[in-house]
């Protein structure tokens, strides 16, 4: 590993999670990302272009990505067995590693109605590893119980192969506990005090009497791909991310 | 439902439909350790586009291993389906093995029709033992490569190369 510059001094908070969550994706593994993924999608693209030079990359949206028919052949896949990680997102998230996609408040009279879950359910039961991300970091996502479940972190569903492998936020990453099975606070982001991930965590993050590690900035490496040809594959493949994050 | 299959398939079950209430026959669905299909064109990076009556992409999707044997290999972009051919993308393909001809003495639609007479000749071999082990020595364990097969059952046509 290349040592970090004074250039990550202008590096950006979604760069920071980028970063985070490409080093969390292993050489060899299957990662398929959704829609409105443009994080993970960029993140992907820099673990194929740093240390995961083998990783099959599954981009929706991607134009160099084709299928046969359909987005449901990705599904077919999962079903094989064939996918690695999947990325997903929520409303509402919980200590357990439950997500809300659906709605707030009660279902029959939801305060505010979502989208829904989609294929979360699915996929997060038959993908390896499912990697949380979130645009945001507050008490209103992070909370002690979501209101819906969608898709949870883990449970006893004979045809289930894994499940919540990490949470990448704009401030921290976290890690689903297996044993415990519960979300705990893994390592928080350069700049970024502990204090401020309690403050707008809705629960306890299992710190205890455990030192939790501030991330290793981004390399020279890393950055160089990430401003270099990333930002190339994320032009085409999420224009409006990119105009928004490096001015494309 | 009625017919002798289910006296004989202990693998058909019925089954309830909990919509509907009715009865139905259910099979289990059938996912090969390893499917070969056969393809027109083919690209490095694993897509091809192969014969769309074939249900070869079907295979390929319920297959654990796909090997994908193909008459060419051009640029991705040029992996493009004609008149009677579907696209098979590259998650579905785990190998493109490049072999012209290689689905002799069988047709690869457009390219080259069937070998009626070698598969004359391989039914008649096959009748006894004697015969089939000097077909397997004159065609499969002779020759010692594809080229050298060709040469040997004298294939004219296609895009022989």
């Amino acid at each position: 590993m290349t040592k970090p510059t004074i250039s990550n001094q202008s590096v950006q908070p979604p760069e920071v999670m980028i970063s985070a969550i490409s080093r969390l994706l292993r050489d060899g593994e299957w990662v398929a990302t959704g829609t409105l993924s443009p994080l993970p999608a960029a993140a992907a693209l820099l673990a194929k272009m740093t240390h995961a030079p083998h990783l099959t990359t599954l981009i929706y949206g991607d134009p160099d990505f084709r299928l046969s028919e359909g987005f449901h052949e990705l599904f077919a896949l999962a079903q094989k067995g064939k996918i690695d990680v999947f990325f997903l997102s929520g409303v509402q998230i919980d200590k357990q590693g439950n997500i809300n996609l659906s709605m707030l408040g009660d279902y029959n009279r939801p305060t505010v109605r979502l989208p829904g879950g989609a294929g979360s359910s699915m996929l997060s039961a038959l993908v390896r590893r499912v990697i949380i991300f979130t645009t945001s970091h507050n008490q209103r996502l992070f909370v002690p119980k979501v209101d819906f479940i969608n898709a949870t972190a883990t449970d006893d569903a004979p045809w289930r192969r894994g499940g919540l492998s990490h949470v990448v936020t704009p401030l921290c990453t976290m890690a689903f506990d297996g044993t415990k099975k519960e979300i705990v606070l893994e390592s928080v982001f350069p700049g970024v005090s502990l204090a401020e991930v309690v403050r707008n965590t809705g629960f306890d993050l299992g710190i205890g009497e455990r030192r939790i590690p501030i991330m290793n900035p981004l390399t020279d490496e890393e950055l160089a791909m990430l401003r270099g040809p990333v930002q190339e594959r994320m032009r085409r493949i999420y224009p409006q991310f990119a105009a928004l994050v490096w001015g494309l | 439902m009625h017919s002798d299959l289910m006296k004989v398939r202990r693998d058909l079950k019925t089954v309830r439909d909990p919509y509907s209430g009715n009865e139905y026959v259910v099979v289990l669905p059938i996912m090969p350790d390893v499917a070969i299909i056969h393809a027109a064109k083919g690209s490095r990076s694993g897509e091809i586009t192969t014969d769309a009556t074939r249900n070869d992409r079907l295979l390929a999707m319920a297959a654990k291993k796909t090997i994908a044997v193909v008459e060419e290999i051009v640029e991705p972009e040029a992996v493009l389906p004609g008149r009677q051919e579907v696209f098979v993308a590259s998650v579905h393909i785990d190998a493109v093995v490049l072999a012209p001809v290689g689905a002799h003495p069988t047709a690869c639609p457009g390219i080259y029709e069937t070998d009626a007479a070698h598969i004359r000749e391989y039914v008649a071999a096959s009748k006894d033992e004697q015969g089939f082990r000097a077909y397997l020595e004159k065609y499969i364990f002779g020759p010692e490569d594809h080229k050298r097969y060709l040469e040997v059952v004298n294939f004219r046509g296609g895009k022989q190369s």
